[in-house]
């Protein structure tokens, strides 16, 4: 087990070396650079900037010199906020956007899990219907809809929670139900879809045979099994999730890193792209890594080199 | 009851009532900046988000009268020019003091235009201050040595400035954010780092006391500064929430307490709501809407065709069912508020006219729209913008029986665009950097400009307007920008101007405000009223 996490490190670290090069070659290929204004910057001012920030190095030399910079964890300056670096603004803001996305990964867990296993054990009833029916309405209502929505209702209308903004953990239960719907209408139709595959196995039929209850049977055995390509994608879920909706933090002014995402390609702003874009990356390669493991205690037939 | 007891319950009780007191209570002003400032510093500030903190934290020599838009002193008691208009002088206060205790001299000021300058500075707005001699020698590097600016401190509280030629304006531009003190010690020891709030040195009405990035910003009131005795409002609490719906919701939910991002979607509600109703108020702004035509671009390197377009959009129409924020139709650049802004009255430009236009076009060599190209109408990628394209793209249609196409880019890749080969039509905003028509005919329409994207040359235009920036007396002054709006806008017609932009804001009844045209608001007469 430990030498395959090894290698799957060794191949991570390849990964994101690959998507660094992809990201840099993509950015510097958009028309229009960084020091683009309205009111044109005297052209002098630009080579300047150009020279200060090393944009006038070929392109080679620059892409070198950012790898130099990520072995020392240095993510570089940010062209935009000239007061910040890029490694300010991720220290500053992705545990904000974590937060609010552990919050909203839990409900969408805590929501689809048990709506799906509900609709795969009720089958064709009325209350199957009614869980696959939420799942469509949770991925369907877009969250520029949902949460202008919540707020109008829970917020203002009814005063129980905060409008917006971040503070507590009453700030965090709307942005995170906006957030988490529809994920758990994800989560919700692969649980049904597997669960139902799962129960139709020789082994919950021997399982019956041998006398254990049908609760028994059906979570301590159909569960484990059904939940395996659920956890294929709540990997990747999870890590889109705590980066930060961009859509759900502008709505509720939550100041996370989503923003970002776009914001800097707006700006042209190379340092804060690359940054944000290899911060994502990497979380993505180590959820799928922690998934990985996880297959390994759900069914005891996967096992690894 | 044993006596002992009443004692405790009576002392328990004026503790409890002296705890319900509102103890030292504080009066905050709930602003939204609406985003992230970019920077506090001035010497970088471009958006109006930067120059409204910067207006509480930074003194200039000079400030706005926010209803009549004149030059009021600030740190400069009096100034006056030389006879032949080459060298202004300023006499400053003497009791005014960074929040380090230091004393504002006029070697602050002296510091802070030169470090604007400084093209290591690479300061967007340095070329504002082109007018002064050696400013844009110094700034695009031509010449090394910063002493060539005409800019000295000749005295502790005196300042001298040497233009370029004589500017009637110079003291306007003397008060913008970019001429203002900067604090030399403090900006060399931090580096990029000085306007952290740990680290910055201000001198302003209010002080910067914290920065959460992203989320909010507080100002408090500067005891010390010289006017300390009647700023009212002891705290500005600024939320960063862009989204303007929300924004609404905050405003309408009691936890902002002046809203101007209102959603044009609501402004029907609002105007119908008794109590919204009151609390909206639609102030100018001076900014103008226009689309530009590129006059090197076949079919509009004719200016019949131009006066044809402008003469078919029906701008009222317009405001009145897309825009809703009784804008003002503008058929002239310089929009109200500037100095050397043309009254409507003076029916200058061409406003809709549906015969008007189709004769020009007739004129033009396309009858009826008969043989005209297709041509391209471009805006940068936005919901208002498209909206606005559409309707004008059906009234030019329908008016002059024509087809256009419409097509929209990314504002960097617009901006690049607009640079390199402006499209045949394209969608642009102009505000003002300070009150005067300099700002918009001469540094945005003479054929020099690197901003001239419609390509505009008029060589009398271009004259008009280089005399006006040198001319002394305003009434002249007044003359040479009527004369040159009537070229760009009326018989050139290089643009077709669409509106003059205002500003829908909300602000609770027991805020007492004032509106600055310009974005520097002055929080430090505003009010909030008890109660």
């Amino acid at each position: 087990m430990f030498a395959y996490i090894i290698r799957r490190i060794f191949w991570a670290a390849i990964i994101l070396l690959i998507l660094s090069l992809v990201t840099f070659t993509l950015m510097h290929m958009i028309p229009g650079g960084p020091f683009d204004r309205e009111k044109k910057l005297p052209s002098e001012i630009i080579a300047n900037l150009e020279a200060y920030y090393h944009l006038d190095e070929p392109f080679w030399k620059q892409y070198l010199n950012y790898l130099g910079g990520i072995l020392h964890f240095d993510l570089g300056p940010s062209f935009t906020s000239r007061s910040r670096t890029v490694n300010d603004i991720i220290r500053q803001q992705a545990p904000i956007s974590a937060q609010l996305g552990l919050f909203a990964f839990f409900i969408a867990v805590a929501l689809g899990i048990p709506l799906g296993i509900l609709g795969a054990l009720k089958q064709n009833t009325a209350i199957d219907y009614t869980c696959m029916w939420l799942a469509i309405l949770g991925v369907s209502l877009p969250n520029m809809a949902l949460g202008p929505f919540l707020i109008w209702i829970f917020g203002l209308k009814l005063g129980w929670l905060p409008i917006a903004r971040w503070g507590g953990i009453s700030h965090m239960i709307l942005p995170a139900i906006t957030l988490g719907t529809a994920y758990s209408a994800i989560i919700a139709r692969l649980t049904r879809a597997s669960m139902l595959q799962v129960i139709r196995e020789d082994y919950i039929r021997t399982a019956r045979a041998k006398g254990l209850s049908e609760r028994i049977v059906m979570l301590h055995h159909a569960l484990k099994n059904a939940l395996i390509p659920v956890t294929t994608v709540l990997g990747p879920i999870f890590a889109i999730i705590i980066t930060g909706s961009m859509i759900v933090e502008q709505i509720f002014a939550i100041p996370g890193i989503g923003k970002y995402f776009v914001t800097s390609v707006t700006n042209r702003d190379y340092p804060v792209i690359m940054g944000i874009t290899l911060f994502f990356g990497a979380l993505i390669v180590i959820a799928n890594l922690v998934v990985d493991i996880t297959y390994g205690f759900l069914d005891p037939r996967i096992r690894y080199e | 009851m044993k006596k002992g007891t009443i004692v405790l319950g009576i002392i328990t009780l004026m503790c409890v009532s002296i705890l319900a007191l509102p103890v030292g209570a504080k009066t905050v002003l709930r602003w939204n900046l609406s985003t992230e400032p970019p920077t506090l510093d001035p010497a970088l500030a471009t958006d109006t988000t930067s120059v409204f903190v910067d207006e509480q934290l930074f003194l200039g020599l000079t400030d706005f009268n926010d209803e009549t838009n004149e030059v009021i002193p600030e740190l400069a008691k009096n100034w006056f020019a030389s006879d032949d208009g080459l060298v202004w002088t300023f006499i400053m206060r003497d009791d005014v003091k960074w929040t380090d205790g230091k004393p504002v001299t006029a070697y602050d000021v002296e510091y802070g235009v030169k470090r604007t300058l400084n093209p290591a500075t690479a300061s967007d707005y340095a070329y504002v201050l082109y007018v002064i001699k050696g400013a844009q020698d110094y700034n695009t590097g031509e010449v090394e040595d910063a002493s060539v600016v005409g800019v000295k401190a000749v005295g502790d509280y005196i300042v001298r400035f040497e233009l370029n030629h004589p500017a009637g304006y110079f003291p306007a531009i003397a008060g913008m954010w970019i001429a203002r003190p900067q604090p030399q010690e403090t900006i060399e020891k931090w580096g990029d780092k000085w306007t952290m709030p740990e680290n910055i040195v201000t001198n302003g009405h209010y002080m910067l006391k914290e920065w959460v990035h992203d989320d909010y910003l507080v100002m408090v009131k500067n005891p010390d500064s010289y006017e300390a005795d009647k700023v009212q409002i002891d705290e500005i609490y600024c939320m960063m929430v862009t989204e303007a719906s929300t924004a609404q919701s905050l405003y309408e939910g009691g936890e902002l307490d002046v809203q101007e991002i209102v959603p044009l979607e609501d402004m029907d509600r609002i105007k119908a709501d008794a109590v919204l109703s009151k609390e909206l108020y639609i102030a100018p702004r001076l900014c103008t809407y226009y689309y530009g035509f590129n006059n090197e671009k076949f079919p509009f390197d004719n200016p019949l065709v131009r006066k044809a377009f402008s003469s078919a959009i029906d701008r009222e129409t317009l405001i009145a069912t897309v825009l809703k924020g009784e804008q003002k139709p503008a058929t002239t650049f310089s929009c109200p508020g500037i100095f050397g802004w043309v009254d409507p009255a003076e029916e200058i430009g061409h406003p809709f006219n549906v015969e008007k236009a189709r004769a020009f076009l007739a004129q033009a060599g396309y009858p009826g729209g008969e043989g005209f190209p297709v041509v391209t109408l471009m805006f940068n990628t936005s919901e208002s913008h498209r909206k606005i394209a559409q309707v004008i793209q059906d009234m030019c249609q329908r008016v002059l029986n024509v087809k256009i196409n419409l097509a929209n880019q990314e504002w960097g890749v617009y901006l690049k665009t607009c640079v390199e080969d402006a499209p045949q039509i394209y969608r642009l905003g102009w505000c003002a950097d300070y009150p005067d028509a300099n700002n918009w005919l001469n540094d945005v329409f003479n054929s020099k400009s690197e901003s001239n994207y419609a390509n505009f040359s008029n060589p009398e235009y271009d004259k008009l307007v280089e005399e006006a920036a040198r001319e002394f007396d305003p009434a002249k002054r007044i003359e040479m920008y009527k004369k040159a709006e009537r070229i760009l806008c009326d018989t050139d017609a290089g643009i077709a101007p669409i509106y003059w932009y205002t500003r829908v804001v909300l602000t609770k009844p027991y805020v007492e405000r004032t509106y600055a045209p310009m974005g520097g608001e002055h929080i430090k007469d505003w009010k909030i009223l008890p109660g």
